[in-house]
């Protein structure tokens, strides 16, 4: 027998580390499972270093377009388009510079409508939005700033997602596109009722549990109805899309346009205020590894 | 020693993943740069280093993917046993071999993970077959990708001094 085991010693381990994951998954695929210790020590060790790595990434492409208009500059071959090379540059970084001051003050004004309301800024700095896993952005504000799971992240356009899991000094944000995520939301013009669910897809929801019989129509907007226990009542969530209603049934069928392009998310507001014991929280992140 | 490397670089190459995302397109298209790691286990490691190494670099996928426990980790190894196997009976050669590999590899990731999570998942949050796109999207990108990653994963292995050479031109 132990000469077997011997002889066949590599097939083993091999067949042990292929079966023993799969066991795994379908013990957890149908329930939320919590962080264990060797995760939150890598989360914790990934942050800075993701940090660090877009710190990088960002001085390397910030001077390589500005060593492309140098250049450019060059090519001309005469100080006034020298000259005028920097200034474009100049304003473009203006620009670029007055952009973010509009998407800040549009944060602001968010923030100012709501006083009762508590919000904390934060950048992102990664981005996650393979399809086969968690729709996540990852932002550089975590549980030493007083972040926890489920608290609401929002920008001016409407909801992005709420908080998934938290490290040290950064959180990743679970999007409200993922298909985890379903957010009770009511028609604007009508108060009708319905959920949001999302596909895996940056570009589309889906429109759950509306009945037939209500008044909505294509381009309604969806926002949060506050009965969810997670986002507050009156955030946009999206627009009503190729609505469909079938001779039977009781719910109506139809799509929904994100109020907020996961895509092109540089800033977000984290509403800190009114949050909820985490564990008391339905499981929407079904299939998720994480809290 | 060199599946702890190979755990490390993945974390490396995930957490640069993320932060090229969040610069390049925002993530409307993604790109898997783990697929070539677990490629070029297959093609330069040994059985019980290659496959051990192949469960890390798993782990850390469902680390940042998101993904249910062990799902990812069950398809690295299953992914690093069939370019193992392919390796095996037909010759893989240069850049171009070992991206299409990679390519493939990376669609064999996702897919079993979108079937799997099919199988397994809650009904309502189960994945639809409709992201078909975005997962071939991700494969050729992979491609595209995957000669760099294969310059780093070299220099760790020259660093490591544990290249078998003559695997993998």
């Amino acid at each position: 027998m132990l000469a077997l085991l011997k002889r066949y010693r590599e097939l083993i381990l091999v067949a042990v580390l292929l079966l023993l994951p799969l066991a795994v998954f379908f013990a957890h695929a149908k329930r939320p499972a919590e962080l264990s210790r060797v995760d939150r020590l890598l989360l914790v060790g990934t942050a800075p270093l993701e940090k660090v790595v877009a710190a990088v990434v960002t001085g390397t492409l910030e001077a390589w377009r500005g060593y492309v208009a140098l250049r450019g500059s060059h090519q001309r071959a005469s100080a006034l388009s020298r000259e005028n090379g920097m200034l474009r540059l100049e304003a473009q970084e203006l620009q670029q510079e007055r952009a973010e001051n509009d998407r800040l003050r549009r944060l602001l004004s968010l923030a100012e409508s709501e006083p009762r309301r508590a919000y904390m800024g934060a950048r992102v700095i990664g981005v996650g939005l393979a399809p086969a896993g968690l729709q996540l952005l990852t932002i550089d504000k975590g549980a030493d700033d007083g972040l926890v799971r489920a608290m609401p992240v929002v920008v001016a356009d409407g909801v992005v997602g709420r908080i998934h899991a938290t490290a040290g000094q950064s959180a990743e944000v679970l999007l409200a596109v993922d298909r985890n995520s379903s957010i009770a939301v009511r028609v604007e013009r009508t108060r009708a009722r319905a959920n949001v669910r999302g596909l895996g897809r940056p570009d589309q929801c889906r429109l759950d549990y509306a009945l037939r019989s209500e008044d909505v129509i294509e381009g309604d907007l969806l926002v949060t109805s506050g009965t969810d226990a997670t986002f507050p009542p009156g955030l946009p969530v999206g627009r009503a899309t190729r609505l469909q209603r079938a001779a039977h049934g009781l719910f109506l069928e139809g799509m929904v346009v994100p109020a907020v392009d996961p895509t092109r998310l540089e800033e977000v507001l984290i509403i800190t205020s009114g949050a909820r014991d985490p564990s008391l929280l339905p499981a929407a992140a079904g299939p998720g590894p994480r809290p | 020693m060199k599946p702890l490397a190979h755990v490390a670089l993945a974390l490396l190459l995930a957490t640069l993943q993320a932060v090229l995302a969040r610069h390049l397109g925002g993530g409307a298209v993604t790109a898997c740069l783990l697929a070539p790691s677990l490629i070029h286990l297959a093609l330069t490691a040994g059985n019980v280093d290659g496959a051990v190494g192949a469960a890390g670099v798993g782990y850390v996928l469902d680390l940042t993917w998101g993904t249910p426990k062990g799902l990812m980790t069950f398809l690295a190894v299953a992914v690093f046993l069939a370019a193992r196997l392919l390796g095996a009976g037909v010759d893989v050669r240069g850049r171009l071999g070992f991206a299409l590999l990679s390519a493939a590899g990376a669609l064999g990731l996702s897919i079993g993970a979108v079937a799997l999570q099919r199988v397994a998942a809650l009904p309502e949050a189960q994945p639809g077959w409709g992201l078909w796109l975005r997962l071939l999207v991700e494969a050729l990108l992979t491609g595209l990708a995957a000669p760099l990653v294969l310059l780093a994963l070299r220099r760790l292995d020259a660093l490591l001094g544990a290249e078998e050479s003559d695997l993998i031109a």
